[in-house]
């Protein structure tokens, strides 16, 4: 439905309540021609605003007359200084010199929000503003726009832009494959030849007239459109709708580290019994005893940790059996007091290990696989003493607590805490002997990897041309140039004959 | 009778004339709108045959200053 550009207010003069007052009919009147004289107010307006646009208009027309005018008066004088015996009409001349290329400008970006009339854009701003979903942003993993998800101008842009970049690929590919083909049957002759177009097939097929032309174009040429029987004009570029590969996700990304955390849960805490048994013989048989028991009462730990986020929690009990028994409480008590609740995780955490009632906090033998147990030792010294942990974890609240999951667990917690803050410096991380460690460094390398080369891709599409006419521009001439390549390719087989 | 009918008729006379006139004022200020819009559309078409002249002979202009001027071969 069209929009009015100018609307002239009040639109109707009479449909009003009447106040109760003695002559009714004089009332209408008068508030009819005050309503009358409103009208005329915005008609006025509308008309300023018209004449506003024809005039700049004619401005612009009458500067570029202007410069017009100056540039004919230059060029009638060096007409006639003209001579033509000076001339200097020479063969290698007119090959040398630059043929004459106009300066085509295409008006690019007509129906921008720049170019909407002012009477349009001030009906625009009558409406609500969409809410402002950009305030959630900054808690975004992927870095795209929270408000992308609910209203995007660009969608259709970045649609088409990436269709064409893709197109413009795989015709490069091709051309490559093209080329190395011929490279590599230099002898093959004319397997193919060119077919000879002639006239015949195009007046046959307007023989039952215009209408029933159906052009069998290629898809990719741009833009198809097909005459279907009944004269209506529709579009092929639904076909390649399918094969145009969706906006960059990065959520891909996302998804599998939780469902690589939930995978590495279950099994650590049943094969960690073992270097425990290794270290201490003593306590070997407790530590089996504590992983056995400790399955199943992983659940149940989580939700009085709530206050910490989701893998912590999970996270905690596992790193409870493992090491030694004096280590048990220490370590779960400083990540969830690093998450603003210093009092509560010490009730909590005795009530969540039953079977480990009662244990001192002795100075912290440190478990096999550890190395950078450095950092903890003095925050749990200061727990039992202290019992509000707050100063020392919470200031750097995500890189202590991956040290200490992973220096009480192995390498379990290690993957999930770097997965989730992908930009956090990898080198906050224990350096790992485990032999599950090299496969997670290498899947760690794995995601930076992909991480920079994302990057770098969007870096140089933002740096190369955005508007409609280069991309198109570009992809045609990489269209038609491979066409002019394989012809021009032909002609010097034929000559090396 | 005449009596009793004579002001409110003189009422009525007055509405009716009255709405004779507001009739006459909105009738001119529709006559004035079409006008306007009217003018803006003739104004427009005819800017943009300008414009199209304009840049025609632009592109003319450029094209005879490259012919005329000397000494610029390139390379």
């Amino acid at each position: 439905m069209p929009l009015v550009t100018r609307n002239i207010e009040p639109r109707h003069l009479c449909r009003q309540t009447l106040p109760s007052v003695r002559s009714e009919l004089e009332c209408m009147t008068n508030i009819t021609l005050a309503n009358v004289i409103r009208q005329l107010g915005s008609l006025s307006k509308y008309a300023e605003d018209i004449f506003g646009e024809l005039f700049t208009q004619a401005n612009t027309f009458a500067s570029r007359v202007s410069s017009l005018a100056e540039r004919v008066d230059r060029l009638q004088v060096k007409v006639t200084q003209l001579d033509p015996k000076e001339e200097e009409v020479s063969l290698q001349g007119i090959n040398t010199r630059k043929a004459f290329r106009s300066s085509t400008v295409q008006d690019q970006k007509l129906f921008d929000r720049n170019s909407l009339p002012i009477p349009v854009l001030e009906t625009y701003n009558t409406c609500d503003t969409p809410p402002p979903l950009n305030n959630l942003t900054p808690y975004r993993d992927d870095g795209k726009e929270a408000l992308k998800f609910y209203t995007d101008p660009s969608y259709f842009f970045d649609l088409w832009k990436e269709k064409m970049l893709q197109d413009t690929k795989d015709i490069m590919k091709e051309k490559r494959k093209h080329r190395k083909e011929k490279k590599d049957n230099p002898n093959r002759g004319n397997v193919n030849p060119r077919k000879i177009k002639t006239r015949k097939e195009e007046w046959e097929k307007m023989k039952m007239g215009q209408e029933f032309v159906e052009s069998k174009e290629k898809p990719s040429r741009y833009p198809p459109t097909l005459v279907y029987q009944n004269g209506s004009i529709g579009s092929v570029e639904n076909v390649d709708a399918g094969n145009y590969p969706p906006p960059p996700q990065s959520d891909s990304i996302s998804p599998p580290s939780p469902s690589f955390s939930e995978d590495n849960l279950p099994p650590p805490p049943a094969e960690f019994s073992y270097p425990a048994d290794g270290n201490q013989r003593g306590a070997g048989v407790a530590g089996l005893k504590r992983s056995s028991v400790v399955s199943p009462s992983h659940p149940p730990p989580a939700p009085p940790l709530g206050s910490a986020p989701g893998p912590k929690p999970g996270f905690a009990p596992p790193p409870a059996p493992p090491p030694p028994p004096p280590m048990i409480n220490t370590p779960p008590p400083p990540p969830p007091g690093g998450f603003g609740s210093p009092a509560t995780p010490p009730p909590p955490s005795p009530p969540s290990f039953p079977p480990h009632p009662d244990f001192a906090a002795p100075p912290p033998p440190p478990p096999p696989p550890a190395v950078d147990y450095s950092t903890l030792p003095p925050p749990p010294l200061s727990q039992p003493t202290g019992g509000a942990p707050p100063p020392p974890p919470p200031p750097p609240p995500p890189g202590p607590p991956p040290p200490p999951f992973s220096g009480a667990d192995g390498q379990l917690a290690a993957p999930p805490p770097p997965l989730s803050d992908t930009t956090k410096p990898k080198s906050s991380l224990p350096p790992v002997s485990d032999a599950r460690s090299d496969l997670l460094s290498a899947i760690r390398q794995g995601f930076q990897l992909r991480r920079v080369e994302e990057q770098r891709e969007q870096e140089k599409r933002d740096v190369v041309g955005n508007d409609v006419a280069t991309i198109l521009s570009r992809r045609i001439a990489v269209e038609y140039s491979d066409s002019e390549d394989d012809s021009s390719e032909f002609d010097e087989d034929e000559w090396s004959d | 009778m005449a009596g009793q009918e004579d002001p409110v008729q003189q009422e009525i006379h007055q509405d009716w004339a009255n709405r004779e006139y507001i009739e006459v004022i909105t009738s001119s200020i529709k006559k004035t709108a079409n006008f306007l819009n009217s003018f803006d559309m003739s104004c427009r078409s005819r800017l943009a045959t300008i414009n199209e002249k304009l840049t025609a002979l632009e592109r003319r202009i450029e094209y005879i200053q490259t012919r005329v001027t000397k000494g610029e071969t390139l390379t």
